[in-house]
């Protein structure tokens, strides 16, 4: 378990990926911590505690927005899904990110 | 956009805190709970599960702290750790806090009761229902109708009720075996339920009374003695029993405005009414003048007038704020309006004296905090954060300022309100605080944190970083200097202007007090009777019976009461022919009808032919005396004793002498003409006034002369008054100008010498080092002198150039306000207040010469 520990998320990233999941559907937030996890295959581990301030952030800014309603085990859960803006922010945010990835990989295989 | 949603997300917050923390947890319980599970479904027991997820989760406390962190404003957290922070700095030099806040205090407290006043005097809205549906009926200008003609409108219905009102009318109250003279206003019957008038006590006057009264409060507390069982008291009110019904309350405040507050409203049909018109609900003027328009040309008809064509000129206008200045100020709206206005520029110019010099000191301040503002800036501290911090500062000031101001307003406001206005008009000002005045200081504390912090926040951040931290305080900065000369300029400019104006005012007051009316004020006495039973022989007696009393030497009775500026209102104006000839020549004139020994009293001399004599009667031929102007008009340079005057009812008048110019209104009246007849020959009309000339001091024997004549007849109303009180009140536009001008421009001249000697002393300071090099290489005293006084001399100067040209166009419109002998541009004014400025100046440069002249080379060498 220790040696394959998930890699330090990039600052920043965390809100893209938060996006990227929402970009599907409304989620709970253990929800989008399990898909994050199962989508990486377990490569990426988003911390259960700056999960719901990063959350609450991106609140505050209008790009999601929150609902109670029943989880799949008929619990009452909070919703997150994404709004007009949040979409937005997202095709922003990933068309940087792409260009930054890009731009890492070349340094890294050419220089 | 996306910012203003976020601060309305945030603000949400604020508001929803509690139900997020419950929310928060519930959401936290959930996705443990949810771990929890999973857990278990890959084989773990229960409790090791929850555990196990609590364990994954870390602290729920940090989480949560966090998580709401994300929904907290910063800035408002940066705001109130500011406001900590400058109120530290301001403790911690609490002389200059002190200065500050005392000198905004007395600016603004002066500036928002100026503005509280104006307010109440030409704006206040009247005390009645719905003001906005009501409307004042008038033809152009003309407010006036007969009982006849309000009738004829009123039973038309045409809108939700017309009444009618007259607060012009004295009432005499019969009381014991004395009659007291009051304001009443008369009023149709449906005058309370139409206008929508509230009571305190009882109930309004309803259809169909005609003996109902309802009583001012101030009447109540101070005449009725504030009687609880007042309501059903009888009051003989002209002859005639009336009942009180009513009790206003306290801030009752007439329909026609300016603080006029009868005694009571009673029910009574004069000779003229005002109209007051309900519109219904949601009606518009436009549809209230076409409901207007047949009734108007059927009142044509019916009540044909030469000069008023109600079909055509009919008008409806609002009874509050600008409306009903335009309506009813008339002649005397303007000359308010701009003396309000005057008197509100002058205090708001003070205010920003007081700021320009708090301005400096904060620029002082900043500069010589450089260096650290400069470390902080250095350390990563933005410089928008530093300059909030500086302004937040200013913010304390101006806020300590306006509250303290504020405090100010509600005494002086308090005394004014309590303060009966010496006129004839029964006038009284209720001045009260309300929603305008708290957004006029926010305003005002707005401004003044702008224009104190601005400047010296900008300035004293702006210097570059590696500057700063290597010169020291001494050259920090040639611009800071630069800007406190441009203020303490600004500030002497703005103080000659505002001593200019003050320095008019008190002149005024001087010249009026010892003003010469024309006539003699020192040893009169005047009784204005009203509701006597039979006018002629009341006089008669009352003349017989003052003869008689010692102390007195003569007595003489007359129509019109001098320097009452109501008279201005009601001068004929028509056209007048000399000799009875075609030439005819239009005049306004003041008139009078007087007794033969009315001259001799008042001192007026007669300049030609003669005074009236007892032989002038009713019955015997009329003569007319005109004064001076009025016989240079009429008749130019030829004497016009002897000539004949027809007046356009085709009677004619000889003149048979020509009296001395005097004042008749107000004191500052032009070329007033007057034509003065014969009392004896007056056509019947109640009312008179008695002239009294004593021996003595008349306020010895103006309780005599009240007794005499109030005995004579116990329906007649008497108020005795020595002249000198009467001329008190033509000459309080004087007094209040100079009181409020004159302490205002000493208090910004103040203020001015207080930044001219910081600046001067300052920089003095700042060239501690400099002048101990020149001496050191050898300049005398006299250099060093010549170098101080010659920068104190520069400013004041050019802020004393600027000022007088600036006040040479300002002080022009005064004029109005003064009389004729003071002239605004009297170059005496100019020359004194240079004269007063330039000692200021001097005084202000001595102290930091004095500090020059001691400086000992060696010394100032070392000094850092």
């Amino acid at each position: 378990m220790e040696s394959n520990a998930s890699p330090e998320l990039l600052p920043g990233t965390l809100f893209l990926l938060i996006l990227r999941t929402l970009s599907r559907g409304p989620l709970h937030g253990y929800a989008i911590v399990k898909r994050i996890k199962e989508a990486s295959r377990e490569g990426l581990q988003v911390e259960d505690g700056s999960l719901y301030p990063a959350l609450n952030r991106m609140l505050v800014k209008g790009w999601l927005a929150a609902e109670w309603g029943v989880s799949e085990n008929n619990r009452k859960a909070r919703f997150y899904r994404l709004t007009p803006e949040g979409r937005k922010q997202l095709d922003k945010e990933a068309g940087e990110f792409d260009r930054l990835v890009r731009a890492i990989q070349l340094v890294m295989r050419t220089a | 956009m996306a910012f203003g949603k976020e601060i309305g997300n945030r603000l949400g917050y604020l508001i929803r805190r509690s139900r997020f923390d419950r929310e928060f947890e519930e959401e936290m319980s959930f996705h443990l709970q949810a771990r929890a599970e999973e857990l278990e479904q890959s084989g773990m027991a229960s409790g090791e599960a929850l555990r196990q997820a609590r364990r994954e989760f870390g602290s729920t406390l940090r989480s949560g702290e966090e998580t709401r962190s994300a929904w907290q404003l910063s800035w408002l957290e940066d705001f109130a750790s500011d406001l900590r922070y400058a109120a530290r700095a301001l403790r911690r030099n609490p002389a200059l806090a002190l200065a500050a806040i005392g000198s905004l205090a007395l600016g603004i407290g002066a500036n928002t009761t100026m503005f509280s006043v104006a307010k109440e005097a030409l704006f206040s809205e009247p005390s009645c229902r719905d003001p906005q549906s009501l409307a004042q009926i008038s033809t152009r200008g003309n407010h006036w109708v007969t009982v006849a003609q309000y009738r004829f409108l009123a039973d038309a219905h045409v809108l939700d009720g017309i009444a009618g009102m007259n607060h012009e009318l004295p009432v005499n109250w019969r009381y014991g075996n004395r009659s007291f003279y009051l304001a009443g206003t008369h009023v149709s019957d449906n005058f309370f339920q139409v206008v929508g008038i509230p009571v305190a006590m009882g109930r309004p006057i309803e259809r169909g009374e005609t003996d109902a009264a309802v009583v001012t409060y101030g009447f109540w507390r101070s005449r009725l003695n504030g009687d609880p069982n007042v309501l059903g008291r009888k009051l003989v009110l002209d002859d005639k029993p009336y009942r009180i019904v009513g009790v206003l309350p306290r801030d009752h405040r007439m329909l026609v405005g300016s603080g006029l507050t009868p005694d009571l409203y009673l029910t009574k049909e004069p000779r003229g009414f005002m109209l007051y018109a309900r519109m219904p609900q949601g009606m518009t003027r436009q549809a209230a003048y076409a409901r207007l328009r047949p009734i108007c040309r059927e009142m044509d008809r019916v009540y044909p007038e030469e000069n008023r064509k109600w079909a055509r000129e009919v008008q409806l206008s609002g009874v509050g704020g600008m409306d009903r200045l335009r309506e009813f100020g008339g002649p005397m709206a303007m000359p308010a309006l701009a003396f309000f206005a005057m008197l509100v520029m002058v205090t708001a110019i003070v205010v920003l004296i007081a700021c320009a010099n708090i301005s400096s000191l904060l620029l002082a301040r900043a500069l010589t905090r450089s260096r650290e503002l400069a470390i902080r800036m250095s350390l990563g501290g933005s410089r928008g954060r530093l300059v909030r911090q500086l302004l937040t500062e200013s913010l304390w000031l101006a806020l300590l300022g306006t509250g303290a101001g504020l405090f100010i307003n509600l005494w002086l406001t308090r005394l004014l309100s309590g303060f009966h206005i010496p006129t004839p008009l029964p006038i009284e000002l209720i001045v009260q605080p309300d929603r305008a005045l708290l957004a006029y200081s926010a305003a005002i504390a707005l401004v003044v944190t702008l224009a104190t912090g601005l400047v010296p926040a900008l300035k004293g951040t702006r210097a570059g970083i590696g500057a700063a931290l290597k010169e020291d305080g001494r050259q920090a900065g040639p611009a800071g200097s630069r800007l406190r000369n441009a203020l303490v300029v600004v500030q002497l400019a703005v103080s000659i202007v505002l001593l200019s104006a003050g320095l008019l005012f008190v002149r005024n007051l001087i010249s009026a007090t010892s003003f010469n009316a024309g006539f003699d004020t020192a040893h009169t006495i005047v009784a204005a009777v009203h509701g006597e039973s039979d006018r002629e022989k009341f006089v008669d007696t009352a003349l017989a019976r003052l003869r008689a009393l010692p102390g007195i030497e003569a007595a003489s009775p007359a129509i019109a009461l001098p320097l009452n500026p109501f008279l201005a209102f009601n001068r004929p104006n028509e056209q007048l022919r000399p000799d009875a000839g075609s030439r005819a020549v239009r005049v306004e004139y003041n008139p009078n009808s007087v007794g033969p020994d009315y001259f001799r009293i008042m001192a007026i001399p007669i300049l030609q032919g003669r005074a009236f004599l007892d032989s002038d009667r009713a019955g015997a031929p009329e003569v007319v005396i005109l004064n001076q102007n009025m016989a240079r008009r009429l008749f130019g340079s030829t004497n016009p004793v002897g000539h004949i005057l027809r007046f356009p009812d085709n009677h004619d008048a000889r003149v048979v002498g020509v009296a001395r110019n005097s004042t008749y209104a107000t004191l500052g009246e032009k070329d007033a003409m007057a034509l003065y007849g014969p009392f004896a020959q007056l056509a019947a009309h109640g009312g008179a006034c008695l002239f009294v000339r004593t021996n003595g001091p008349p306020e010895a024997m103006a309780r005599k002369v009240d007794q005499t004549i109030a005995e004579l007849d116990a329906k007649a109303s008497v108020q005795t008054k020595v002249m000198r009180e009467v001329f008190g009140f033509a000459l309080l536009p004087s007094r209040a100008g100079a009181a409020v001008l004159g302490s205002m421009a000493l208090f910004g001249l103040m203020l001015a010498s207080i930044g001219l000697y910081g600046v001067l002393l300052y920089s003095t300071q700042r060239r501690i080092h400099e002048i101990g090099i020149r001496v050191a290489l050898g300049a005398t005293p006299g250099d060093v002198l010549a170098m101080v006084a010659g920068q104190s001399c520069r400013l004041v100067a050019i802020g004393m150039g600027i000022g007088l040209a600036l006040a040479l166009v300002a002080v022009r419109p005064l004029s109005m306000f003064l009389v004729p002998e003071v002239r605004p541009t009297d170059p005496l004014n100019f020359v004194a207040v240079a004269g007063v400025l330039a000692l200021v100046a001097g005084l202000a440069t001595i102290a930091p010469t004095a500090r020059a002249l001691r400086v000992d080379p060696a010394v100032a060498l070392r000094h850092e």
